[in-house]
């Protein structure tokens, strides 16, 4: 116990917010002894002496009788949640936490009631986000148990949200306002409610803080892992409400700032930003982009190679073989919509075979191109079906002339640039 | 009107490639970042940006690759058959 | 510096000093020695006294359902300190007091009801911080400017309309960072996956609490004991409720059982679907109010959803269709999900639901997807996709079960998208005969009726043309849609058909 109460008065001497959150962290190594330094009947009482005796020690003093209350109160919390990982042959999650509900909601009362100051932010960060972690072993217990539910972490939710009002209301000036720890905090609240799968939730988070962005800093002035996690955030959430050309702009921005050796959050981006582009600018992931995932280049390359060449049959080749992983992300219905595009190739395909000049090509051979080897021969009525598509949405410039089974092209331009065609 | 749909959808096959399969059990969280804060040459695209990421979804000028030329085969092939069946009628 | 132990260690260390640790001091650290008992009696923490069960038993005895939760929590404490205490043998379970959750009537429970809801209505900083004062006279930190001027260069290529003036704010952390870069180790993005070592995820085997759960769950009788009816009236008229449920006026399931008999043979000879419609309403009540979730539940709910379905009353339908997937859920045998995941489909074909199509076709197992009716379905979905009208009205013709109502629902909306594409590309005309067709109408007199109905009947037009050749060569009539004149017509009619869904009881 003494070594963990003497770095929280180092902490403070040194406004360390790392070294105050490593006093209450879960990885912290003095774990096993703290859980054993006291027992439930002493806790409060020896907490508060060791904090007491190091407070003294502090020229100036660290805090006052009120404060150092406060703070016993985050360690007797703390410690509970360290006897119930280090002193049971078998971790108990639900009652671990219990203890990390005390000692989150300790820690939010200490910013709200006890003036902690803006360096200790570390502090709630390392709070909730153990909150979050403990919740979810917890809820997994349960599970394993039969239970179909996250309620734990529901409840957690519920406090990580009280941490962002406590830092997103904060109205002391910016250079000591509590506004600094929004941004990691409404990350904690994305990931969560991402796993709850209750995205409205994300976006009453984005109600609130657009309703407060007059007095918050600017996204960019915050810490960069912050930024990116928080742009691709947004960047989902906006693919989800399928407004694409936002969600183009929050996962680009993600992609760009991502550091480069975190291989799985830019395959993460990715995910929704390849079929975000091939929405908005009709574009596809090159092979370079691709390169270093090889599971998105299994997925996507020959994807978007299909689509390229126009080979319809490998695109619903490869759509369906994909299908399952595209449906989990949720990015299938939007991935479907390159058939379009697909399409538009092949058709001009038969159009540059027919010689250049020809502007009257038989429904046939566009029937042909549809069946080949598709092993089925796809009927008249289909493949004019699909030109009058192709025609309507502007893909192709021209007419079928049904009495004559011929379709009609454009004398110039029969097959506008794709990217202009909504 | 003829009834029968020559292409009654049928079961797919569930083959799945083992990268998919990986990707499919695993837990899509956005992850901790090695670090906290870094510095633009650090990031994934820097400065000057990367060339190549993304390419159109059509390309208009190729026009010797593979899957063109079989087309154009098969085009023939269905041209051919079509006079010859126009010949014995 | 060498590499200190915690840090070779992978974790994240309480800070020591830069100087030499020093021994534990023994004066505050009084507790260590006897409180670190090796936790050695796991056999006899897993035996509950006699006097704890009925502990246990009499604090449920009393607790409002609502404090449940709490008062598990409350008592999974007092359990765990008096094992741990080693107590629990000695406490006098029959005299011990109560969790207060359990002895308070009732809470406000509203912070337990929304999970988004932060609580605090204004959490601004009550107290001056007792430090603040301290350190008023601190300048700011150089340093700042520095990581500043690397930060803008980062931001600046995504957006240059910033101004000077946003830059003038610091962020705290920066001055903190900077006093103890060196001999802090970051914790890395892999703390929780070292925690998944330090404690192995997925334990399987019981824990101490295994016993109290199924103590608990055998006390865990439910909060609000449902009426059981007397009434043996078959037929009654629904009444939305108003006040709690009169067990004289509510019939029991072997009387609904004759109900429902009774409403299948006269919805056969009637056909009256507001008197079956209301029938099958106070059915649904009487079921609800006595908690009845059973086989013949999920019987009456189908029917009355193939009913609403033929009838076209999609409110209804829908109402069913969530009280089914409920059910389903639930795993109560009998019923026919996947007959209904199929409605499900295209019902968020007709409401143009993007997101619950998304996650229902996450939601497909290996066996639904070999299933008939939801592969016709996903056909559906499919064509519609792509536009594909020849497909679509293929599939419409050959819906299974009630399917082809469900679709009845949203045919015209895709005709007239098909009529725009159609009348976008062909020239000069299309026979009227292949629209008839290709549309799925049952027969031109249907077709014409489909078009008047959208005024677009002046656009159909009797043409001559020759047939046949040479001798045999004679004029015939042929009746087409003149495309391009009607394509404006048909536009519109399909954007205002596209923008009106809106349906009661949709949830």
């Amino acid at each position: 116990m003494e070594s963990l109460i003497r770095a929280w008065r180092l902490a403070h001497v040194e406004e360390n917010g790392k070294l105050l959150a490593s006093t209450i962290s879960l990885t912290n190594t003095d774990l096993e002894e703290f859980a054993y330094s006291t027992n439930s009947a002493r806790v409060a009482e020896d907490i508060f002496r060791a904090l007491e005796y190091e407070n003294n020690s502090a020229r100036p003093k660290i805090t006052n009788k009120n404060g150092l209350e406060a703070w016993a109160e985050v360690y007797v919390a703390f410690w509970k949640v360290s006897q119930s990982l280090e002193r049971y042959d078998e971790v108990e999650w639900g009652q671990v936490f219990t203890g990390m509900k005390d000692l989150t909601q300790a820690v939010i009362r200490g910013f709200q009631n006890s003036g902690w100051e803006v360096w200790a932010l570390e502090v709630l960060y390392t709070a909730c986000k153990y909150l979050r972690y403990v919740a979810i072993r917890a809820d997994e217990a349960k599970r394993a148990e039969g239970e179909d539910a996250w309620k734990q972490l529901e409840e957690a939710a519920r406090i990580i949200n009280r941490a962002f009002n406590v830092c997103l209301n904060d109205r002391a000036e910016l250079a000591q306002s509590r506004k600094w720890g929004t941004y990691y905090i409404i990350n904690l609240l994305f990931k969560t409610y991402f796993k709850l799968n209750a995205i409205t939730l994300s976006k009453n988070i984005l109600k609130a803080l657009v309703a407060n962005t007059t007095e918050m800093p600017d996204l960019l002035s915050f810490r960069t892992s912050d930024i990116v996690t928080f742009k691709y955030y947004c960047g989902v959430i906006a693919f989800l409400d399928e407004d694409y050309f936002k969600a183009e702009e929050h996962l680009e921005m993600a992609y760009k700032l991502c550091h480069k050796d975190a291989q799985k959050n830019k395959e993460l981006i990715l995910t929704y930003l390849i079929p975000t582009k091939l929405l908005t600018r009709r574009q596809l992931p090159s092979a370079t982009l691709l390169k270093p995932h090889p599971s998105l280049e299994a997925l996507f390359l020959p994807l978007a190679r299909c689509i390229k060449d126009g080979d319809l049959r490998g695109y619903d080749e490869y759509l369906a073989k994909g299908e399952d992983w595209f449906v989990k992300k949720r990015i299938f219905l939007t991935l479907e919509r390159g058939r379009d595009i697909t399409l538009r190739n092949l058709f001009r395909k038969v159009y540059l075979a027919a010689g250049e000049s020809k502007t009257r090509i038989p429904v046939d051979h566009f029937r042909a191109a549809v069946s080949w080897k598709s092993g089925v021969d796809v009927e008249t009525e289909e493949v004019e079906c699909f030109l009058a598509n192709m025609m309507y949405k502007g893909y192709i410039k021209g007419y079928i002339s049904r009495e004559r089974g011929m379709v009609v092209l454009s004398g110039t331009n029969a097959f506008p640039n794709p990217s202009n065609t909504s | 009107m003829s009834s029968k749909d020559s292409k009654t959808p049928k079961p797919e096959e569930t083959k799945e490639p083992k990268a998919v399969k990986k990707m499919l059990e695993e837990d899509d969280e956005f992850e901790d970042f090695p670090a906290e804060e870094w510095e633009e040459d650090e990031t994934e695209v820097p400065g000057g940006g990367k060339p190549n990421l993304w390419e159109e979804s059509w390309d208009d000028d190729d026009l010797s690759e593979d899957f063109s030329k079989q087309l154009r085969e098969e085009l023939k092939r269905v041209d051919a058959q079509k006079a010859s069946g126009e010949m014995q009628r | 510096m060498t590499t200190p132990p915690w840090r070779a260690a992978g974790g994240t260390a309480v800070q020591r000093p830069g100087f030499h640790p020093v021994a534990v001091r023994k004066t505050l650290g009084k507790a260590s020695t006897q409180a670190s008992q090796p936790p050695t009696q796991a056999a006899r923490r897993t035996q509950f006294p006699d006097a704890l069960k009925a502990y246990v038993a009499r604090t449920f005895e009393h607790c409002p359902s609502e404090n449940k939760s709490e008062v598990e929590v409350a008592l999974k404490k007092i359990i765990t300190e008096a094992f741990e205490n080693q107590t629990v043998w000695s406490i006098d379970w029959a005299t011990h007091p109560l969790p207060t959750a359990a002895r308070r009537a009732s809470v406000d429970s509203s912070d337990m009801m929304d999970i988004s809801s932060g609580d605090e209505a204004s959490p601004i900083s009550q107290q001056p911080s007792v430090n603040k004062l301290n350190k008023l006279g601190k300048a700011p930190n150089n340093t700042n400017n520095n990581v500043n001027n690397n930060k803008r260069k980062l931001g600046s290529r995504i957006t240059s309309e910033r101004n000077e003036s946003d830059r003038e704010v610091s962020r705290p952390d920066k001055r903190s960072k900077k006093l103890n870069t060196s001999d802090y180790s970051y914790e890395g993005p892999d703390a929780f996956k070292r925690l998944d070592r330090k404690y192995k995820r997925h334990q399987t085997t019981k824990n101490v609490f295994s016993q109290y759960h199924s103590m608990h769950s055998a006390l865990d009788s439910p909060a609000f004991a449902p009426i059981v009816g007397r009434s043996t009236t078959l037929e009654k008229r629904y009444l939305r409720l108003t006040s709690a449920p009169d067990p004289a006026t509510v019939r029991p399931q072997h009387v609904l059982e004759k109900t429902l008999e009774l409403l299948k043979t006269k919805w056969k000879a009637e056909n009256n679907y507001s008197y079956i419609c209301d029938q099958f309403k106070s059915l649904r009540q009487d079921l609800t109010v006595q908690h009845l979730k059973n086989d013949f539940t999920v019987n009456v709910y189908e029917i009355h959803a193939r009913i609403a379905l033929e009838k076209g009353d999609l409110g209804e339908y829908n109402q069913c269709q969530s009280q089914l997937a409920n059910l389903y859920s639930e795993r109560i045998p009998g019923g026919h999900p996947h007959e209904f995941k199929a409605y499900r489909i295209l019902y968020l074909l007709y409401t143009c639901n993007r997101s619950d199509m998304n996650d229902i076709l996450a939601s497909l197992t290996p066996a639904e997807k070999q299933d008939r009716a939801i592969l016709h379905a996903l056909a559906v979905r499919g064509a519609v996709a792509s536009g594909n009208f020849h497909r679509f009205f293929r599939l419409y013709l050959d819906a299974p079960n009630m399917g082809g109502y469900l679709m009845d629902s949203f045919i015209d909306r895709q005709r007239l998208a098909a009529l725009s594409a159609i009348c976008k590309s062909y020239r000069p005309d299309v026979p009227f005969r292949h629209i008839t067709e290709e549309l799925g109408f049952e027969n031109d007199a249907e077709c014409e009726a489909f078009l008047v109905k959208h005024n677009a009947g002046q656009f159909i037009k009797t043409k001559q043309t020759t047939k046949g050749e040479g001798d045999e060569q004679q004029m015939v009539d042929k009746v087409t849609l003149e495309t391009q004149k009607a394509m404006t017509t048909f536009e519109a009619a399909k954007a205002a058909a596209f923008k009106k869904v809106d349906i009661k009881g949709q949830i």
